[in-house]
């Protein structure tokens, strides 16, 4: 698997916190890196921003390279449990556990400060990964998240091909779901949707649903439709030093 | 042999005397009949390791009965003013004590208010009651707003940073922030290019909040319902911010440049009550903002 960093200049002389960045449908670790613009409010607030891939790749698993929105390229950050895929597509697991002791291991980073972020399939990787793991993150913030995967076509083909056709199985990676049984530390969430966005037209997003959990759960979040903007990542880079910045407030409290 | 009168101490107007972390804006009244050339601010600050406070700084030469004086933030002075003419600076004034440890802090301007609006004792409450007062029988001061159900604080005439807070009910409809002294007395806050303002109201589905400057608004949803709600107006940066305080939560920041320096401004948009927090330091988080 690959991954990029970004090492702030701080790091030259401490350990600084973590913000790992989950990047969406059929990017590399490279996409993030190098359209997003995100370094130099890192720089300025000291944080590492540790950019994964979305998927494993070149496992030769039948079918995998045959649809952008499944297999390659696509792992939606869960741990498959059907067959084809339980040995190969475990990015759940490669994103909580195997890659943080990675980082912590090899480079100066802070194992006790880490925050979560993505854009699309990985702003609802970000998601589920700060409801499943309650303080773990000391922050979360995404990009036009998936936020209700099992209930549009994205997420149903992704779930059904990685976790078979029992639903049930489904909830526990699906944002929504896990807001109404969350419970731990306070959360801050902050998302930012283009209002442009094709996908949020095709009902592949559905941050209302995300929103009204969150009402009714009280779960703090400020959800933004930013006018003009699509799903792309002149969007992102539009907004990333606004999201760095709220990361920065709780990474470094 | 030509003689000239010293001129009588100045008045410091202490009530109209404001402050905040980083400067104070003193003003008096001349105690003359005679004309003053100019006049003269001295300061010391207060020090508990002695019983006097010295004077350590003078700025000489100021034309008006006014002067904004940059201190340091967390301290206290004593400061005094003197006029000047041909025949030499008068007798120092009394003292005003001026304290930079707390926020910034202002009063509820009442000329300003429309009808509608109670002000408490303490000058930091509004209430709108269950009836709305009609106009046509009172006479309105040029000052006070006759539509929008609002009232303006003191202008803070200070460069920098200022922080204030707003306690509301939940349910409380309100628009709270700031506007140009001039902002049309008519118009509703946030409604044109002289005032930017939070506003919340109830709809039948949810709880709608608007950020409106010049009638419009970004599309900003919130889950948690601020009940106290922190301002943070920067001067420097052109940055107002808007923070639930109970959760340090930062909800939206404009990015504008202002021209002129603005009032703080409140208005319910129903019956209920809203009390203003101010000479208050500013929370750390909202420097991330």
């Amino acid at each position: 698997m690959r991954f990029g960093i970004y090492l702030p200049p701080k790091a030259e002389g401490e350990k600084c916190p973590v913000l790992y960045w989950l990047s969406g449908l059929t990017c590399t670790e490279q996409n993030f890196i190098t359209k997003a613009g995100s370094q130099q409010e890192a720089a300025e607030h000291g944080i590492i921003i540790v950019s994964p891939d979305t998927s494993p790749r070149g496992c030769n698993i039948e079918g995998e390279d045959e649809s952008w929105d499944f297999g390659t390229g696509a792992g939606f950050y869960v741990n498959a449990t059907e067959d084809l895929w339980k040995i190969n597509y475990r990015m759940y697991s490669y994103i909580t556990e195997e890659l943080p002791h990675l980082i912590s291991s090899n480079f100066p980073a802070d194992s006790e400060r880490m925050s979560i972020s993505g854009h699309s399939m990985g702003g609802h990787g970000a998601l589920i990964c700060a409801l499943k793991n309650p303080g773990k993150y000391k922050c979360v913030s995404a990009f036009a998240p998936i936020c209700n995967p099992m209930q549009c076509p994205w997420g149903q083909k992704a779930f059904n091909g990685y976790l078979g056709s029992d639903k049930s199985k489904w909830e526990s990676y699906d944002a929504t779901v896990l807001v109404s049984t969350y419970s731990g530390p306070q959360l801050d969430i902050l998302i930012d949707q283009g209002r442009d966005d094709q996908f949020l037209a095709a009902g592949q997003l559905l941050p209302d649903n995300l929103i009204a959990a969150c009402t009714e759960k009280k779960i703090p979040l400020v959800f933004r439709l930013q006018q003009g903007y699509d799903h792309s990542y002149y969007f992102v880079c539009s907004f990333i030093s606004n999201h760095v910045k709220h990361h920065a407030k709780y990474l470094n409290a | 042999a030509c003689f000239s009168l010293l001129p009588s101490p100045p008045v410091i107007k202490k009530k109209v005397c404001r402050s905040c972390p980083n400067a104070a804006l003193i003003r008096w009244e001349s105690g003359n009949t005679n004309p003053v050339d100019s006049y003269t601010v001295e300061l010391g600050e207060i020090s508990r390791e002695r019983s006097e406070t010295a004077v350590t700084e003078s700025i000489v030469g100021i034309p008006t009965y006014e002067s904004i004086i940059q201190l340091l933030s967390g301290r206290s002075y004593l400061i005094y003013v003197r006029a000047v003419n041909i025949g030499g600076p008068s007798e120092r004034s009394d003292p005003v004590i001026i304290y930079t440890t707390g926020g910034t802090l202002f009063h509820l301007n009442e000329e300003t208010a429309h009808p509608s609006l109670a002000i408490s004792e303490d000058g930091f409450t509004m209430f709108y009651g269950d009836e709305y007062t009609e106009l046509n029988d009172i006479t309105l001061s040029d000052n006070a707003f006759s539509r929008c159900v609002a009232i303006m604080g003191e202008l803070i005439p200070i460069r920098g940073k200022h922080y204030w807070e707003v306690e509301v009910e939940e349910h409380t409809e309100y628009r709270i922030g700031v506007a140009y002294e001039d902002t049309q007395r008519n118009g509703y806050l946030g409604a044109n290019n002289t005032s930017w303002c939070m506003r919340h109201v109830m709809t039948p589905s949810r709880h709608k909040y608007e950020f409106l400057h010049n009638g419009s608004t970004p599309d900003i949803r919130i889950t948690m319902h601020p009940k106290r709600i922190g301002v943070s107006l920067d001067y420097e940066t052109g940055k107002l911010a808007f923070f639930n305080t109970d959760l340090s939560q930062h909800i939206y920041t404009y990015k504008c440049h202002f021209l002129h320096y603005v009032h703080p401004c409140f208005a319910l948009e129903k019956p209920g009550a809203l009390t203003v927090h101010n000479g208050i330091e500013a929370p750390e988080y909202i420097t991330f903002s």
